[in-house]
């Protein structure tokens, strides 16, 4: 019996270790897979955590400062820049004159890129660089034939100045051979359209001091002074490469707190009678000039990371303001009519249809289709019982939820809200049939109808989609809200266009609600319908084409050419069930500047929205747009602005206006009191220029600019380009080759 | 005699079973994820058959083509090493989508041969596997969908993180980037990218 203690506890020793045995088994075998598939399943995670994000210009706040030299390493401080902004606002357009002294502090050559936002419907028309004591006025031509000439004379040595519309809404102002310790002073005037919402009127002026001196790409271009022996020739380095990371370079100014010093003055005539004026981010000095003006002047210098944004509002009235202004250029009169739509105090709100319209295609993946769902529960949280809505959902198939719009109840809204929360982003993009269906208007009548389209709008036969609008919009209008960083903006805005509603972009999910919530404001308040504009006199040539609702708070803005401004404008629509004319006599316009180029600048996007329709060709749009461009010296795609100094050389093909004309400079400025802007670098980055202006001094003769970079600080975001294949197979093989031996292992014993 | 013992303790019914049941869920999942592994793989191969078929009739068209009907992004050129002898068909567009089937060509850069930088991304381990074994002075041709074909010749090589890479999508002269995922052999996926850049030799019309 003796040996009975010892068996058993050798067999609890046994016992002991083959369950420790177990269980090491076991945790290898289902621990392991386990973290195998997590591992893989973070993988997508992961990538997606860094998309291929890249620069939209609308992300682009203020306007950049960049300098050139060409040497690895090569570190060169932007040239100081002064800026005053002078704008006078006349009713809805503000004209802008932008004056910029660009001061070279060092003991090199340089070259300024100053890169500038300006609101999208803006009009730069005109450039003077003054010199010395000469004022050069600046040339509109052929963007390529500007660029040449701008490119010879930097090269010949030549003070040059270049204005280029790189998109839109983001210009760049070249100025070539600032000479060491020279200063350049440039003024552009530019128009832009006052923006209108929730009844308050807005003036955004980019405030485009703050260069941002970028780290990226900055590949600077410097030469030598030595006059003699031709430009200087830095080092020629590849330049273009991983390694050659510019150095980031701060420019301390005035005592170091980072400001450029702008002034800036508003002459505020807003054409109405003003209840209030306010800036919204910087302290103001505001003079009463009369009911309907003021004046607004920044009291010191402005904070220059900020956009300087002016609000302004009406004193209510029950009926439409209306204001109609004119400019005679050349041979015609040109006319610029805006309507406000009646005050209603209490809108009655008819029954509406919406559609609503997903993408959940699997270009949505990740936060996009997040964005879409959020929007469009916001959506539907909006609707109000007696309005009837249908829900469809698109990718390569689609759904409409509801045969037809049904009924905004509380069950409808919540079957709808399930629907859309079990979205998930798959499958490709087929846009045409769910765009034609929601066009699908054989059911109901009349009342208003609204298409809200969700998309990035990813497609190819964009041509096809806006033909089908065209054709079949009916009375429906058509909202575009674009989701995600990079929409397809241009299928978008035209849609919107042609379907007379607007287009939202919705950039990240923190905008949703806000974004949603204006537009959706907005489309419960329909304030004028079915708005249509006669003239009394003949061959008038009106823009926009297609006159779009008029809602709450927003005026209707129509600009026209004429022979002579005579007769009547007749406005009509309809408030409700109401209808509502309005007639304005336009000799009674008053005069204002900047009309004609509110016209052209109009009748250029007409232009694209003809050549989108595919009523002209590309050529002929193109011929278009650059008539209308040279005929009002505006700067667009095809069109630059460029002024040459020829004192020192003349270029034989580049014909230049030598003007005598003072330039206006702002009030209290002078080149001596430019010339105290003292800017305190930073002490490191003066080291580095030391050093750099060492290196220089072994540089030889012959000079070959680079040329300049226009979008430096927008370095191309790369895409996730490694696939989880070969961790999903060896992943795969090790699970596997677990799973056979411990089958094996298995086996062995139950045969033993 | 302690291996009987012991064998008669682990033989017991339920373990055996539980054992066998754990390695049938192991192979299972070893299975589903290597081919889903090779999936990828075998897309990658797969799509550029398609996309060649559909790249051959939008140079006839003059249209862009899409590979499937229900293709997000259709073919926009034709990349080619003579000296390695590689070819791919990019796709427009560089969403994760795309890329699974080839190489992209990002979206808001310049249509190679046209003034800028064009940019095409591919993954490093199936069409851009290729881009280790390129060296200075290689001649990359592109062919676009217009017919026309740009040959470029590679004028340097940089590792840059994804953000970071040096590419002036609007630089002035007609160059090309390739770009990949760093390093070539990795398993996971990383912030570096690898860059080819090249500027443009010669044109030759169709």
């Amino acid at each position: 019996m003796s040996a009975t203690p010892n068996f058993s506890s050798r067999q609890k020793r046994q016992n002991f270790l083959t369950r420790f045995g177990l269980l090491l088994g076991f945790s290898n075998a289902i621990l392991l897979p386990v973290l195998a598939v997590i591992f893989a399943l973070l993988h997508p995670l992961e990538s997606r955590a860094q998309p291929a994000a890249s620069v939209t210009p609308n992300e682009m706040g203020t306007g950049s400062l960049l300098l050139q030299t060409k040497e690895d390493g090569n570190y060169i401080e932007a040239p100081r820049l002064a800026t005053d902004v002078d704008l006078d606002v006349n009713g809805p357009t503000a004209r802008a004159v932008l004056t910029q002294a660009f001061e070279n502090a060092t003991d090199k050559w340089v070259e300024a890129l100053y890169v500038f936002p300006l609101p999208e419907d803006s009009a730069v028309y005109s450039l003077k660089m003054i010199v010395g004591n000469r004022v050069i006025v600046a040339e509109i031509k052929e963007k390529q034939a500007a660029r040449a000439i701008y490119e010879k004379a930097r090269r010949e040595g030549k003070k040059a100045s270049l204005i280029e519309q790189q998109r839109p809404n983001i210009f760049t102002n070249a100025v070539a051979n600032i000479g060491p310790h020279e200063k350049i002073v440039v003024q552009i005037e530019y128009q832009q359209s006052v923006r209108l919402s929730d009844g308050r009127f807005s003036l955004r002026v980019p405030l485009v001091v703050a260069p941002r001196y970028t780290p990226q790409d900055t590949s600077p271009i410097t030469q030598q002074a030595n006059l003699k022996a031709g430009w200087g020739k830095t080092k020629q380095g590849p330049s273009r490469k991983g390694s050659d990371q510019a150095i980031p370079a701060p420019l301390m100014a005035l005592g170091g707190d980072r400001t450029n010093p702008v002034t800036l003055k508003v002459n505020l005539n807003a054409g109405f009678p003003l209840d209030a004026v306010k800036s919204l981010y910087h302290a103001v000095k505001i003079d009463k000039v009369s009911n309907t003006g003021h004046r607004v002047a920044l009291s010191g210098y402005a904070i220059a990371d900020r956009d300087f944004v002016l609000e302004w509002s009406a004193v209510a009235s029950n009926m439409p303001s209306v204001g109609l202004f004119r400019e005679h250029v050349g041979q015609d009169d040109y006319v610029l009519a805006y309507v406000m739509p009646p005050a209603v105090a209490t809108p009655q709100k008819a029954g509406r249809e919406v559609v609503l319209v997903i993408d959940n295609s699997g270009s949505m993946g990740g936060t996009s289709i997040e964005q879409a769902r959020a929007s469009l529960d916001y959506a539907l949280s909006r609707l109000e019982p007696n309005d009837r809505f249908n829900v469809i959902r698109f990718d390569n198939t689609m759904t409409k939820l509801f045969s037809d719009s049904v009924m905004a109840t509380a069950e409808n809204i919540g079957s709808a809200r399930r629907f859309v929360i079990g979205l998930e982003a798959a499958g490709g993009t087929e846009m045409l049939p769910p765009l034609q269906a929601a066009l699908d208007d054989s059911h109901q009548a009349n009342g208003l109808r609204q298409v809200v389209f969700l998309t990035d709008g990813e497609v190819s036969n964009e041509q096809q989609l806006l033909d089908a609008i065209a054709k079949s919009r009916g009375r429906s209008r058509i909202f575009m809200v674009g989701i995600g960083s990079a929409p397809n903006t241009y299928l978008m805005s035209r849609a919107a266009e042609l379907g007379r509603g607007s287009f939202t972009h919705i950039g990240s999910v923190a905008e949703v609600n806000e974004r949603m919530r204006a537009l959706f404001n907005k489309l419960e308040n329909p304030a004028v319908t079915d708005v249509a504009a006669a003239f009394s006199e003949k061959n008038v040539s009106l823009s926009p084409n297609l006159l779009p609702d008029i809602y709450h708070g927003e005026p209707l803005v129509l600009a026209a050419r004429m022979g002579k401004a005579a007769g009547t404008l007749t406005v009509s629509g309809k408030i409700g069930d109401r209808p509502w004319t309005i007639s304005l006599p336009l000799d009674q316009a008053s005069n204002a500047k900047g009309v004609s180029k509110i016209w052209a600048r109009r009748q250029i996007d007409d232009a694209e929205v003809n050549l989108t329709l595919g009523k002209t060709t590309q050529a002929d749009a193109d011929k278009r747009i650059l008539q209308l461009a040279l005929d009002h010296h505006l700067v667009t795609r095809l069109t630059s602005l460029i002024a040459v100094d020829t004192k020192r050389l003349r270029p034989t093909n580049a014909p230049l206006t030598r003007a005598d004309i003072p330039l206006q400079l702002p009030a209290g400025w002078d080149y001596n009191k430019l010339l105290r802007i003292d800017a305190i670098r930073d002490a490191k980055a003066e080291g580095k220029h030391q050093q750099t202006a060492d290196k220089w001094q072994g540089a030889d003769g012959d000079a070959e600019l680079d040329p300049i970079s226009t979008q430096a600080q927008a370095s191309v975001a790369l895409p996730q380009t490694a696939t989880p294949g070969i961790l999903l197979i060896l992943q795969g093989l090790l699970a596997l080759l677990c799973g056979a031996s411990l089958l094996v292992f298995a086996s062995r014993r139950s045969q033993a | 005699m302690i291996a009987p013992t012991r064998l008669q303790i682990i033989g017991s019914t339920p373990a055996r079973s539980l054992l066998t049941f754990t390695a049938g869920i192991l192979i299972a999942t070893g299975l589903f994820l290597a081919v889903q592994g090779g999936w990828i793989y075998a897309k990658a191969a797969l799509a550029q058959v398609l996309l060649e078929r559909a790249f051959a009739a939008s140079v006839i068209s003059g249209a862009p083509e899409k590979p499937w009907s229900w293709a997000d992004t259709w073919p926009v050129a034709r990349i080619e090493v003579p000296r390695l002898g590689v070819s791919a068909i990019a796709l427009k567009g560089a969403s994760g989508q795309a890329l699974a089937f080839g190489p992209g060509h990002l979206d808001n850069t310049s249509q190679a041969g046209e003034e800028g930088t064009a940019v095409y991304a591919a993954h490093r381990d199936t069409h851009f596997a290729f881009l280790k074994d390129i060296r200075e002075n290689d001649r990359i041709r592109i062919t676009r969908r217009d017919g026309r074909t740009f040959t470029f010749r590679v004028t340097s090589m940089a590792v840059a993180r994804w953000d970071e890479a040096e590419i002036d999508p609007d630089a002035h002269g007609v160059h090309l980037v390739l770009t990949t995922c760093f390093p070539f052999d990795a398993v996971t996926s990383g912030l570096l990218r690898y860059l080819v850049y090249a500027d443009l030799e010669e044109t030759m019309a169709k």
